[in-house]
This record gives C-alpha cells, sequence and structure tokens, in this order.
C-alpha cells in the first residue's frame, strides 16, 4: 500500500508532523490548565491577544479551503473559482461592525456560544436550541473539507492510492481522521492556538516559495495565463458537442457575464456565513477586548494576498503540465513535481497543520454548543463540570464522525461544494443573531419560523442540484426565482429566511403575542474589558447571566 | 444603529457615517464583479480581473485603518451616551462582580 512514496519526502513531512503533534499535546501543559474543566478545555482559558488572536482568527479562515478546494476550482476552469478573493475582502467590513458588539453582549453576560445570545436576548429555548443545532450541523461539512485537504495530500505522497480494498484506499482518510480527532480530545483550544504559529511560519514559507519560485520556473505569470486561456479555449473547441448537451461544463478563467451574479453571490454568501459559525465566534470571544478585534479586521487581509497567490496556483499547475484526475490533487502534485524532495516534506507538512487546525477549532466549537445549549440547557440541567467536559470531548469526536460520513457519502470531487453546503445552512442563523446585535425588533417566533423555512428551502434547492458526478448535492448555485440568473443558494434561502420573519413579526406584533423578556441592555453592546460585570475570560462552567 | 438615539448624537453618529462611508466601498467594489470583469489591461502578466482583486486588498486596508481610529473615537462617545466611562475603568476585572449581576 506505500509503494511510490519518495523517502526524503515522507520523512521530512512525518518530522514536522511530529514536532506539530509534540507540540499539539505539550499545549496541555501550556500555563498548567486545567483541563477537566470545559473553561479550560473549550476556550483556552485566557485572553488572547491581538497578535495570538491574528493567528487564532487567520487559522479559522485560511484552512484546506485555501490550499486545496480554491485552486482545485481554478485549475478545473470553474470561472467562478476566484469568489473566494473578494470573499475575504468583504468579510472584514463585516467583522468590523458586527463582532465588536457580539463580543461586549457576551464578555457582559458571560455567553459563549451565538445561541447563548440568541437565548439572552430573545428569551427563547426553542430559538437558542435550533441555533445550536445549526451550528453543529453546518461544522460538520466544513471539516470534511479539511478532512479531504489532508487526505488528497497523503494521496499524492502515495500513502494508499495502489489498493483495491476499501479500507485501503481510503487509508490516508481514517489516518487525517485519527490524528485530528487523538490531538483535540487531550488538549483542547490550547492545542490549535500554538500550533497555528508553527503553521502560518510554515505556510507563509510555503506560499512565498510556490509564488515566486514555481511561476518563474514555468515562464512567468504572462505564459501562465496565455496557456491556460488557450487549454481552456481548446478544451471547450473539442468538447462543443458535450457542452452544448449540457454533459461538461465550458471551462473559462474569469466569469462571463451571465455568471457575475453568481460570482458576487458566492462572495457574499460566503462573507455573511464566515462569522456565524461557531469556530469564528469561538476565535473572536477568545480574544481579550474588543479592540482586538477591530486591529484584526485591519491586519487579517494580509493573509487574502496569499489566498489569491494560491487560488493561482491551480492555473500555475495546468501551465506546468500537472495531469491529475481529481483536481484536488493539482497543488500537491505541482508541489512534487517542482520542489526538491524535502521541501516538497516541507509543502505537505504545511498544508496538512494547516487543515488540522481548523478542523480541532471547528470541532470544539461544535462541542461547545453542543455541551452548553443542549446537554446543560435540555438533557442534564445540574451537571457537575467534570461531566461538560466528557461530553464535550465526546462530542467533538462525534462531530468529527459526522464530517467523515459527509466525506463518504458526498462527491469529494470539490470539496469547496462541502462547505458551500454548511454555509447555505449556518447562514440562516444570521437574523437572529446579526439582526439582534442591532434591533430586539424581530419576533422570536418569526425568527424561528423564518430559519425553518430558510433551512428547509435552502436544502430542498442543493438537494436538487445535480452535477456530472452526482444526482443530489452537486454544486453551490440554482436559478434565481423567476429568473436564468445563476446564484448561490444560501443567498436564496436567506432571502426567503428575511421576508418570512419579517411579515410574521409584523403579524406577531399586531396579535400581542408574547415576546419574551430582553435580558440585555442597550449598554451591553458598547462595554469592553474593565468595565463593571465584563467577564475577562469566558467560561463554558459559568452559565449565562441577566 | 437602532439603539443610538437621534437625538444625542451628532458627533457620534457623524463619525459612524463617515466609518460606513470608508467601508462601503470595501464592500461593494468587490461585489460589482461587472466594473472588473475583463483581459486589459494587464499588469505584470495578470489580466486585469486578477490584479485589480488583488488591488481591491489594499484598498479594503488603506479604508480600514482610519475606520478603525474613527471607532476608537465614535467607541468612547457610544459609551458615554450609555452612561459608562468613556474608557473602562478597571472595576470589572473582578470577576465576582459579573457574577452578582
Amino acid at each position: 500500500m506505500i509503494d511510490h512514496v519518495n523517502g526524503v519526502v515522507f520523512a521530512v513531512f512525518i518530522f514536522l508532523f511530529l514536532l506539530v503533534t509534540v507540540l499539539g499535546f505539550a499545549a496541555a501543559r501550556w500555563r498548567r490548565a486545567d483541563l477537566d474543566s470545559l473553561d479550560e478545555w473549550g476556550l483556552g482559558g485566557r485572553g488572547f491577544g491581538t497578535f495570538i488572536a491574528w493567528f487564532l482568527i487567520g487559522g479559522d479562515i485560511y484552512t484546506a479551503y485555501t490550499f486545496i478546494a480554491v485552486p482545485a476550482t481554478l485549475y478545473a476552469g470553474s470561472a467562478v473559482g476566484f469568489f473566494a478573493v473578494p470573499y475575504t475582502i468583504v468579510v472584514y467590513p463585516l467583522i468590523f461592525l458586527f463582532l465588536p458588539r457580539l463580543w461586549s453582549v457576551s464578555h457582559r453576560h458571560g455567553y459563549v456560544t451565538p445561541a447563548d445570545f440568541v437565548q439572552g436576548r430573545y428569551d427563547s429555548r426553542g430559538l437558542a436550541l435550533v441555533i445550536a443545532l445549526t451550528g453543529i450541523l453546518a461544522t460538520m461539512p466544513y471539516i470534511a473539507l479539511q478532512l479531504v485537504g489532508m487526505e488528497v495530500v497523503l494521496q499524492v505522497m502515495g500513502i494508499g492510492t495502489t489498493s483495491d480494498t476499501w479500507f485501503v484506499q481510503h487509508l490516508p482518510l481514517f489516518i487525517a481522521f485519527g490524528v485530528l480527532a487523538a490531538y483535540t480530545y487531550s488538549s483542547g483550544l490550547r492545542a490549535p492556538a500554538l500550533i497555528a504559529f508553527v503553521k502560518d511560519a510554515l505556510i507563509y514559507l510555503v506560499i512565498l516559495v510556490a509564488v515566486f519560485y514555481i511561476p518563474s520556473q514555468i515562464g512567468g505569470w504572462d505564459h501562465i495565463f496565455s496557456t491556460v486561456t488557450d487549454g481552456f479555449a481548446d478544451f471547450n473547441a473539442t468538447n462543443a458537442d458535450a457542452i452544448a448537451a449540457g454533459d461538461a461544463a465550458p471551462k473559462a478563467v474569469m466569469p462571463p457575464q451571465p455568471l457575475q451574479w453568481a460570482y458576487a453571490s458566492l462572495a457574499l454568501g460566503s462573507a455573511l456565513a464566515l462569522f456565524m459559525y461557531p469556530h469564528s465566534v469561538t476565535g473572536v470571544l477568545s480574544t481579550r477586548s474588543r479592540s482586538v478585534i477591530r486591529r484584526n479586521a485591519a491586519l487579517l487581509p494580509a493573509y487574502s494576498f496569499l489566498l489569491g497567490l494560491l487560488a493561482l496556483l491551480g492555473f500555475v499547475a495546468i501551465a506546468a503540465g500537472v495531469k491529475v484526475d481529481n483536481p484536488q490533487q493539482s497543488v500537491p502534485q505541482l508541489f512534487e513535481d517542482q520542489f526538491s524532495p524535502w521541501f516538497a516534506g516541507v509543502a505537505f507538512a504545511a498544508i496538512v497543520i494547516g487543515a488540522l487546525v481548523p478542523a480541532a477549532i471547528m470541532s470544539i466549537a461544535a462541542a461547545n454548543l453542543w455541551t452548553r445549549n443542549i446537554y446543560k440547557a435540555f438533557i442534564n440541567r445540574s451537571a457537575t463540570h467534570k461531566q461538560e467536559a466528557t461530553q464535550a470531548k465526546l462530542v467533538s469526536l462525534l462531530v468529527k464522525f459526522g464530517a467523515l460520513v459527509f466525506v463518504l457519502a458526498l462527491s469529494k470531487d470539490f470539496a469547496i461544494n462541502l462547505q458551500l453546503l454548511g454555509g447555505v445552512w449556518i447562514l440562516q442563523t444570521l437574523p437572529a443573531i446579526v439582526i439582534g446585535l442591532y434591533t430586539r425588533w424581530m419576533h422570536r417566533w418569526a425568527l424561528f419560523a423564518g430559519w425553518a423555512v430558510g433551512m428547509a428551502y435552502g436544502t430542498w434547492l442543493a438537494y436538487g442540484v445535480k452535477s456530472p458526478v452526482q444526482d443530489h448535492f452537486g454544486g453551490p448555485l440554482v436559478n434565481f426565482p423567476g429568473t436564468e440568473t445563476k446564484v448561490y443558494i444560501a443567498v436564496v434561502a436567506i432571502l426567503a429566511n428575511l421576508l418570512v420573519a419579517v411579515v410574521l413579526t409584523f403579524v406577531l406584533r399586531a396579535l400581542k403575542v408574547d415576546e419574551g423578556v430582553d435580558q440585555t441592555r442597550p449598554q451591553d453592546y458598547h462595554a469592553d474589558a474593565g468595565d463593571p460585570g465584563v467577564e475577562e475570560e469566558l467560561s463554558p462552567d459559568v452559565p449565562a447571566h441577566a | 444603529m437602532s439603539d443610538v438615539p437621534a437625538r444625542t448624537g451628532p458627533p457620534s453618529a457623524s463619525r459612524w457615517a463617515l466609518i460606513y462611508v470608508l467601508l462601503t466601498p470595501a464592500v461593494i467594489l468587490p461585489l460589482w464583479v461587472g466594473l472588473y470583469d475583463r483581459v486589459d489591461p494587464t499588469f505584470v502578466g495578470f489580466p486585469f480581473y486578477f490584479w485589480f482583486q488583488f488591488a481591491l486588498i489594499l484598498v479594503a486596508v488603506a479604508l480600514t485603518l482610519p475606520a478603525y481610529l474613527l471607532a476608537q473615537v465614535a467607541d468612547r462617545r457610544d459609551r458615554v451616551r450609555h452612561g459608562l466611562p468613556p474608557v473602562p475603568d478597571g472595576t470589572g476585572s473582578d470577576r465576582k462582580a459579573g457574577d452578582e449581576r
């Protein structure tokens, strides 16, 4: 099963990987935390300053999505693949505006999860429950994308690809899963926080070498873009019949006019969805003060530049003559072809660690949601700290199993579709969270109904999308109702969600249906570290208070 | 912002308006695909479509920095209006104070 593995590549990869794993376990001892309590395990225990937060939040955003999924779409000639760049530009002004308010109200009231905030703001256990469930569900396909990212790297290294048996074929996936599970289970959020430094150092090194060295070897960007343009034109000419029949998608370097809305809506939908994910919220809430968030909104775009250059490696791979059946292998294969073996090992380690860190953060955040908003709210109200920590650790494992199911059940040819499916779901929590940060006008049951409609409609639309490889969940785009213009499903579903929520709010207010008691005061949305009642550390142990 | 009463505030409200004016292009320009969806003019080999989006990253940073400075001041005024001291007075560092509320 390990036939054509290059010894040097493998040795360097394993060395760096073990180094990181040791760091991960050592993190458990950092500041001698008591990991049996959920506080320490789930949020890192201490406030992170600008610097650590920059790495940690960067680790959330720049993942296997960036190194594997996005370049794969460009390699495959998907005209809208570069949407990840406008997505990561648009997201920062949104972070700048919304998240400081969430930080303040959460630290004032001891909210640890988005569902805590919804519960406090709208006085509705039902609404908080569905927000928590949505967070857990939507996180799974996002973790699945990370698993696929690790898998393709292991495949390109030659592990597990040459066998016929089901288990050995999927061995790279199971290895990735096992490593991820083992180290999150033992050190919680500390592991990804510490490893993020190693990860980012490695990734900067690899990216800088990749985007300057490889294009110069291949003949410069001019040559790369013209090779790709000609190649796509050839493909479209040769496959004109199949394209006309709808059996193949035309390839393009940039979106043709009819796909401009698809491009913009994928960018906007992804940006709005990003900071609804429980892991983004965990990262943001673990910062020391609200200004740390704003400072980061100005600093994080440094990563967007790298993301854009990495995306273009999909084109570089084409110009370099990389031929792979699975487009997601294009970047690892490019590295193996172009780099000396030892540096290929470094690059592979960087990609795998870059998938491992966010996957760990995501599963921890989902576990926090379970423990606080479902287990403690509905199942065992008098749970001890030890019981809570045990629950969180078990659920972080279960979430990873859920991710594994997504990988095995859906096509992984374009793992980005997994993440975009998660985006459809998580975006449906936006009205309750973001609008709730500004106004209490929305009625809690109207928000609930809007959520239900958005989830059902979005899932149904996604189910109906066919692709050449599967009949359902085949892609992120549908025609906007009543038009022939393709847009991201999440945007259609959130519009339906908002429409229902607004109309029902008018109705419920007219009927004077009980709207519950708001625990928060306008002042709470402006509080900062050092104010009375502001918790410096958020602790999942301490229940949210009025 | 719904909880900003109109009567209180030209100072903070106008600062927030300015912040929105600064940040709006950072959201609108990247989504206005028709603006940059073309090949020419190229720049060091990059079609316009690509280099313009890279340039937008720099534009977004350039807009966010002044917005950050403005928000620091606007935040202080918002705090005063909501009955908080302009900067935290440090009485909240004791967690017990939070638990009693």
